[in-house]
Formats: C-alpha cells, structure tokens, sequence
C-alpha cells in the first residue's frame, strides 16, 4: 500500500498541478519513464487520472491559400461540465466555430464528460504558419495542447476553387446582392462592407441569420481581419465556412467574402447588433487585375507586399423580438424551435439501490443551448440524483439544429416491474405560431431485490478536490453554559458522604436477618409459641382487665378462658381446649416432668372455676372476675417458673 | 404435571421488610434529586464572554470563564473554555491545566480531546501514549472519574436493595430476582475495577506545571535538583504529605523527585 501511495505521489508530483499528458514535456522523455509513469498510474487508480485534459488535431496540415482547414479541439473532464477552450488571437488563420458535439458517460456515479468543439480556420498567409497553442481552465487546473504546425503553400494558378470554400448560396443571398447594388450605386465605391439580416423580427430563441459581406473591386495586400459585432439581447453562433463569391454590380466586378452568424433573441422588446468591421490592407500599386477570376489567388501570392490600412464598419441593425403568445403549457420552459423528444435508460433491469441512467434527448432546430431540461415527475420509486446535459450542435445549411441529452443518474427504492412515465416538453413553433407539446414514450424497468452495499450508493462528482489541511488550531471555545446533566448527577452522587451508604448496606443486613428469623419460625413453629405463650397471656390479661372496667364480665372471662387454653397449647404444643383436665395435666407432666402437683392441682383448679362462670354466666360477679384475672395472673406467673425447671 | 402458578401472596413481602424497602427507595430517590444539575451559567453571559474570545480579548474572555469555572466546579466547557483562553494568551501550561480539568469531568467529548492533545503535542507530549491504540484509550477514558464512582455507588445501592427484596421475597419473586443482586453486585465490581486501573492514570492525581520547574532529589531545598520539568508537563503526585513539597513522578522517564507545591497545579 505504502509503495502504491508511493508512486502514486510521484506521479502527482511530476505532474503537478495538472495531469494532462497531452502537453506535458515527458511524455517526449525516454521509455523507462513512459513505462514508470503507466505503472504508476495504473496502480494508482482513477484519482492518478488528469480532472482535466484537452486536446486538437487538424485535419490536415498542408493546405492551399484558398482551402480551409477543420480544427477539431476535445476537452475532457471529470465531472458534469467541460469548460469551452481558448482559441487564442491567430494572426495566420481566421478562425470560426463551426459546432460542437458532447458526450458524458455516468458509470459507478463517476462522470467523464468529452465535448468536441470544432473550428474552420481559414488561413490569411502562404509560408509556414503556426496554430498556437489552446487552453482550458476549469478554475483549478488549466491544460493546453502543443502547437500545430500547418504548411499554406500557394494555390495552382488554373486551379478552379475548392468546393467546401464556395458553398451553394442561399435564395436569400439575392436580397444581400440589391442591398449591395444599392450602396454601390449610390457611389462610386470599391470596398465596402455590409450586414443585414434575414428578418427584422423574431420570437425570443428563433433564430435570425446575420449576413456581414465584404466588397472589394481592387486588390488588397493581405487578407483582411473580420472584427465581429457585439450584440445586444441576442446569443449568437457562427456559421461557417466563409463564403467567397464575385459579382457585378452597375458594371464593376466585386469579389466578395461572406461571414454568417446565426442570431437568437433573449427576451421580448427591442435587440441590436453593433457595428461590425474589416481591417484591410488596400494595395496602392494595382498590379493585379481584380477583375481577375484568380484574384484572391494572386492576391495571396504577393508576400510582403505593401498597402495602406483602412477599416470598413457596416451599420448599426435593430431587431425587434416578438413576445411570445398566451397560452402556453404548463410544460413549457421557453424553447423556440422545431423539436422531437425520446428517453431511454441505458439498462432494462437493474437491482434495487443501483444507478441506473435515464436520458432524455431534446432534437431539432433552434437554440439549443437556451433549453433546460424537461421535468422528471412522479419518480417517486426512485431517488433521483441530478441531471447533467450534454450539447451537440451542427450548422448544415445555415440552420442551427443539433441535440441535447439530459441524463439523470436514477435509484429505484423499491423492486418490482416498475414504470417510468412519459417525459412532458413544450416548444413554441415560430413558423406555425403555435405551441406544442410533446412527451417520451413510458419506460419500463425491471428491478430485482438489491443487496445491501448497493443501497449505499453515493452519486458524487469525481472532479471534486480533496481537502488538504494546510494548518492545524485549537478548536473554538464552546458556547454550552452549564454541565452536562450526567456529569452533575454524577459529581452530587459521588460528594454523599461514605456514611449514608451503608444504610444499603445496613438494611440489606436487617433484611437478610429478619429473613433468617422468618425462616427459623417457620422451621420451629412450637418453639415460638413456647416462647411466645407468656407474653400473648400478658396482653390477654390486659385485654380481660379492660373489658371488666368496661363492665362486661362475661366477655372478661371468655378471654381469660382463651387465654388460658392457648397458653396450656402454647406450651405443651397440643390443643389443649379438646382435652379433659385429667389429660391436660397427663400432657403437662409429660411435657414439663418436673412440674410439682400442687401446680397441676392449681391448673385443674383453675380451669374448673372458668369453666364453670364461663358455662353458667349468670353467677358471675365483679368480684369474681377480678379475683379470676389475678389468680390467672399469679398462675402464669409460677408456671413459668415451674417449666423452667429442669 | 400440572404447573405450579404462583399466588399473589407469593409475592407479597413481609410488613416490615416492605417498610425497609420503602426507606431504601425513598434514600435512593433523594440521592437522585439531590443529584439534580446545578444552574446553568447564565447564557448571554457566556455570549458575551465568547464575543471577547472572537474579537481577541483573551484576557476579558479568560477572566469570564474562570467565573464560570469558580461557578461550576462541574462544567467541562467553562475549563474548556478557559484552557483556550490560556493558549490564545500563550501560557500553555495553564492551557494543560485547564483542559486536562475539562478532560477529567468529559473525558470522551472530542473538542477537548483535541485541544488537550494539540497542547500537549505544542509541547512535546501526546495524550494517547505511543503504541497505545486510540480506541483503547478513548474506551479507557469513556468514563470520567466521578461517573465511575456514581456508577460504582449507584450498583452498590441496586445491589444493596435486589438483596434485601430478594431476602423478604416470597417464593416466586425470589426466584425472579435469584441473578439481580449478583449482577448489580458485579456491575458494581466493574466499576470499582476500572477505577483502579485508572488510578495508574496520569491524569488521576496529575499536576502541571505552570511554569519551568526544578525536580529536587528531596522535600527541601537543599536537596540536588535532578531535572527541570518543562512548562506543561504533566506528572503525577505521588505523595503530598509534605507542607511545602509533592513527591512526584514522571512515568515516561522513570523519574521521581521532589517539587515545590507552588511550581505545580494540582489538576
């Protein structure tokens, strides 16, 4: 791991800042190295890989003055959107985009977007010249390309010119041609220049085409440098290639260039294009013929040829952009245009908690770029992740029409044959005047059950730079006022003073004590009664005392007779109330042998004179049970004594 | 067999033990409102303390939270906040002090985690000692001291109150509670052993030293200093039997000695 991390550095450190090998110096170095380097990247995995990376390639690099030339420039990048190059100032070529074409790829929720931006160059001098090199910055890194050499060599004088540099011309380029006559007639002029456009007014993201036409009657010395206009209200987007042409107008022979640009209005209300202008070099000494029919070839030929520089400016235009009709549904974002929608995912079944990406392409005519993506609506079986365009664009035939793809990184929730519903867009048609709506056809997808790593998916952005410390602090001081409720509880639970806990510890011990006790009672029931026999007669003799107070005799005696049949039971451990006298005092001696008989007479005594107020009432007097209560008194108390006797 | 379904007498504990019960309850219960947090510091109060630290008024600030500190003896942020106050103010020994305080009453918030470990780091020590995996020390450190000894004492009360219900219990609550005491009892054991072993803590009667400080071979001065305790280094009180000296030691080093009482503060 360690040598992996290891190389990984060194390769970041060779690299650094950026990765793009495309420029990088090394990759001319020597094998070894090359070899290193594609170990080391290929153990260091994708975060070896450049965020960021351009490059260009002509398709060609020998051509003639009168041919244009196909520049082709790719930026990639690691994440959702790949910043447009930097086409730098070239002072050999005329340079004009001539579209663009995207593609971005989702795998793993890791995102590589390519988009193919490509250029018509048109070179201005014969010799060997130099396409500097192109940049992109995407605000961390920048790449460029090396630079291109391209050798112009001059054109065969007979040669008829190439057909990809003269075009078919529109219809409406007989318009250009009057609005030319006229500004040539109105002087006897031998260069000028001209804009107009093919309508005055238009929907916002119709399109309007931009007509700039150079007009020269005399030879130039070099090739003359376009200056495009600004634009106000408008988005614009070259349409190359440049057309060159001749034609006559009052009589004089002209040879004209002409520079297309496609024009889209923002927003209803007023749009302008300012000036726009050529820079020409006027040759004093005409040399040339420029009724010629290979003048510009010609024109070309002459290196260093001298002149006086003079700039040609066409007029301000107004445009005034229509607003849009009432009406509109509810779908609608805004596009103008012609338009046709598809959707598809790019798999049929997946398994629950799995990316699946679901694209939807908007084709047709009209200003692409201005168009958001359509709504994704009840994908409520899914966690939809956001949606990340890519733009195609050609310019056939002077109409801007390409294809923007919407793809939407989706994770079903559930599982199950689960349906995808139509995809709803709206686009204003200009020519018909009308709006239209338009959707996808259904999807379906089947999603099986899911494990459980595939629920943790995470859609991130793999252009995302780590975070580096840079430096280390203390934290920031805490803005909690008061302890934590269990540190308080703990600090007032350990400051109870030692002494209050051994109450537990001491009730814990009465507890295990008054257990053993109960236990040993219920063990030796007999001799709790032994024991307790005197002091239950005690508590009946009170009770027998407070019912003669009271008055009630007989019931003083019937607990006094209680008293004593329980205190005979208590002590010799049988029912005694069953048994006669006789027995009683068999049981006794049994029980107690050394019991003297005068006691067991003073028993039997006893027990005769209760028995006999307690059977006949009615002889009963207050005397009586008073002498009763303290012969019963005196009794237990020698009895006592008596069974102690051993 | 038919099975035996315990009666409601059963369960049903004797009159008096019940009323032993009942007084057991009733302490605990005290000992858990009498545990109740104590007010909080006054919130805006704080604010305004926190603003002084924002804007660079260490000393303001400092003053504030030891306030707080004076305050609530229990409040981990207040010495939190103070040992930061400390650092900003470039004492670092005090910063140590105060934010091993904080350490020792939350010993797992991670705020002060770092900060005691980004000050002991400033000055050539570690928190988690070499070799000692994080985990382990963030477990042997969960509890702070005072919570294992609530803990230790509140299981001994569990203990103490499962044995005595379960000594008056009839037959089928005592077979319900036959483990309960001696699971309270172990918890307990638990307990008091983790605060054992953290006795060998450096943090368990641990000092600082506030300023640089001469390690004598004796409690006197004229003992031969034998080291020099740099300013925050943390070392542990061996004995503080003396009126003016610690006999301390200093674990990492094996070393032991004698220091001045006013050149240490007691953590």
């Amino acid at each position: 791991m360690k040598f992996r991390n290891s190389l990984k550095n060194v390769f970041k450190f060779i690299f650094c800042p950026t990765l793009a090998t495309i420029h990088s110096p090394l990759c001319h170095y020597s094998l070894p190295l090359a070899a290193f380097i594609l170990a080391a990247s290929f153990m260091s995995a994708q975060s070896a890989f450049a965020y960021l990376s351009i490059s260009a390639q002509t398709d060609r690099t020998e051509l003639t003055i009168t041919e244009n030339l196909y520049l082709t420039v790719t930026v990639s990048a690691n994440s959702g959107s790949a910043p447009e190059p930097t086409i730098p100032p070239m002072s050999s070529f005329n340079a004009y985009s001539s579209g663009r074409s995207q593609s971005i790829s989702i795998v793993n929720g890791k995102i590589t977007t390519s988009v193919s931006f490509t250029y018509i160059l048109t070179p201005r001098f014969v010799g060997r010249q130099t396409i500097p090199a192109i940049s992109v910055y995407n605000g961390r890194e920048k790449a460029m390309t090396p630079e291109i050499e391209i050798n112009v060599t001059k054109s065969a004088p007979v040669k008829p010119p190439a057909a990809q540099s003269r075009p078919q011309q529109p219809a409406r380029q007989n318009a250009a041609d009057g609005a030319a006559r006229q500004t040539a007639a109105k002087a006897d002029i031998p260069i000028f220049l001209k804009a107009e456009t093919d309508r005055k007014t238009a929907y916002p993201g119709q399109q309007i085409n931009l007509i700039v036409r150079f007009y020269t009657a005399i030879p130039l010395t070099s090739n003359p440098q376009y200056l495009p206009p600004a634009y106000k209200n408008l988005i614009f987007e070259d349409l190359p290639p440049v057309r060159n042409g001749e034609i006559a107008i009052k009589g004089i022979r002209y040879s004209y260039s002409e520079i297309k640009t496609a024009l889209f209005g923002l927003s209803p209300g007023p749009a302008s294009v300012s000036p726009a202008s050529v820079i020409a070099q006027v040759q004093s000494d005409e040399q040339i013929d420029p009724f010629d029919p290979n003048f510009f070839q010609k024109f070309f030929s002459m290196n260093g040829a001298q002149g006086a520089t003079k700039e040609f400016r066409t007029s301000n235009l107004t445009l005034n952009i229509l607003p849009l009709p009432e009406g509109a549904p509810a779908s609608f974002t805004g596009a103008t245009g012609k338009y046709t929608i598809s959707s598809e995912l790019d798999r049929k079944q997946t398994r629950q908690g799995e990316a699946v990406n679901l694209s939807v392409t908007v084709s047709g005519n009209g200003s692409l770029k201005t168009i958001t993506a359509p709504k994704l609506s009840n994908l409520t079986n899914f966690k939809v992740f956001d949606t990340l365009s890519s733009l195609s664009i050609s310019k056939s035939n002077d109409i801007i029409s390409g294809k923007k793809v919407f793809t939407t990184v989706i994770v079903p929730r559930s599982e199950g044959h689960i349906r995808i519903p139509p995809v709803k867009f709206s686009f204003f048609d200009p020519e018909a005047q009308a709006y239209r709506e338009i959707e996808t056809a259904p999807l379906e997808l089947k999603v099986e059950k899911g494990d459980a790593d595939a629920k943790n998916f995470n859609f991130t952005q793999p252009g995302a730079q780590a975070v580096s410390a840079t430096g280390s602090d203390i934290r920031y001081v805490s803005d909690k006022a008061s302890a934590p409720l269990y540190a308080n509880a703990a600090r007032a639970l350990g400051g109870v003073a030692w002494q209050v806990h051994i109450l537990p510890a001491a009730a814990l011990l009465l507890c295990l004590w008054f257990s053993n006790i109960q236990a040993f009672r219920l063990r030796n029931p007999q001799l709790f009664r032994f024991k307790g026999a005197r002091a239950a007669a005690d508590k009946d003799i009170n009770r027998a005392e407070a019912e003669l107070k009271a008055g009630r005799l007989k019931e003083a005696v019937s607990v006094l007779y209680d008293s004593f049949m329980e205190y005979l039971s208590g002590k010799t451990g049988k029912k005694v109330s069953a048994l006669t006298t006789r027995q009683a005092g068999e049981l006794i001696m049994e029980r107690f042998p050394h019991t003297d008989g005068y006691y067991l007479e003073e028993i039997r005594s006893f027990w005769e004179q209760l028995e006999m107020v307690h059977f006949s009432p009615s002889s009963l007097t207050a005397q009586n049970a008073k002498d009763l209560i303290t012969t019963y008194t005196v009794l237990i108390e020698m009895l006592e004594k008596e069974f102690k006797k051993k | 067999m038919i099975a035996t379904v315990p009666s409601f007498t059963d369960y049903r504990l004797p009159v008096t033990g019940y009323k032993i019960l009942q007084v057991l309850a009733c302490c605990l219960l005290c000992l858990c409102a009498f545990s109740c947090p104590a007010a909080a510091y006054d919130k805006n109060e704080l604010a305004e303390i926190n603003d002084m630290y924002k804007n660079g008024k260490y000393q303001e600030a400092l003053d504030g939270y030891l306030k707080m500190t004076d305050a609530e003896s229990a409040n981990p942020y207040a010495f939190y906040n103070a040992g930061n106050a400390y650092f900003r103010l470039g004492k670092p020994g005090f910063a140590v002090l105060y934010y091993a305080k904080a350490f020792k009453l939350l010993p797992r918030n991670p705020d002060i985690r770092s900060n005691l470990d980004y000050a002991l780091k400033q000055t050539g020590q570690a928190l988690v000692p070499d070799g000692v995996p994080k985990s382990l020390h963030y477990l042997y450190y969960f509890l702070s001291d005072l919570e294992l000894k609530a803990l230790a004492i509140f299981f001994f009360w569990l203990a103490c109150l499962a044995g005595a219900l379960r000594a008056l219990a009839g037959t089928a609550l005592k077979e319900k509670l036959k483990t309960a005491p001696y699971t309270m009892s172990a918890a307990c054991l638990f307990f008091l052993f983790w605060i054992g072993i953290r006795y060998s803590s450096p943090f368990t009667h641990g000092a600082v030293a506030a300023a640089p400080a001469a390690l004598l071979s004796g409690p006197g001065e004229k003992f031969k200093a034998c080291a020099t305790l740099p300013e925050a280094r943390l070392v542990k009180i061996l004995d503080e039997a003396d009126e003016e000296f610690y006999e301390i030691g200093l674990p990492g080093e094996g070393i032991k000695g004698w220091v001045k009482k006013t050149d240490l503060q007691k953590i």
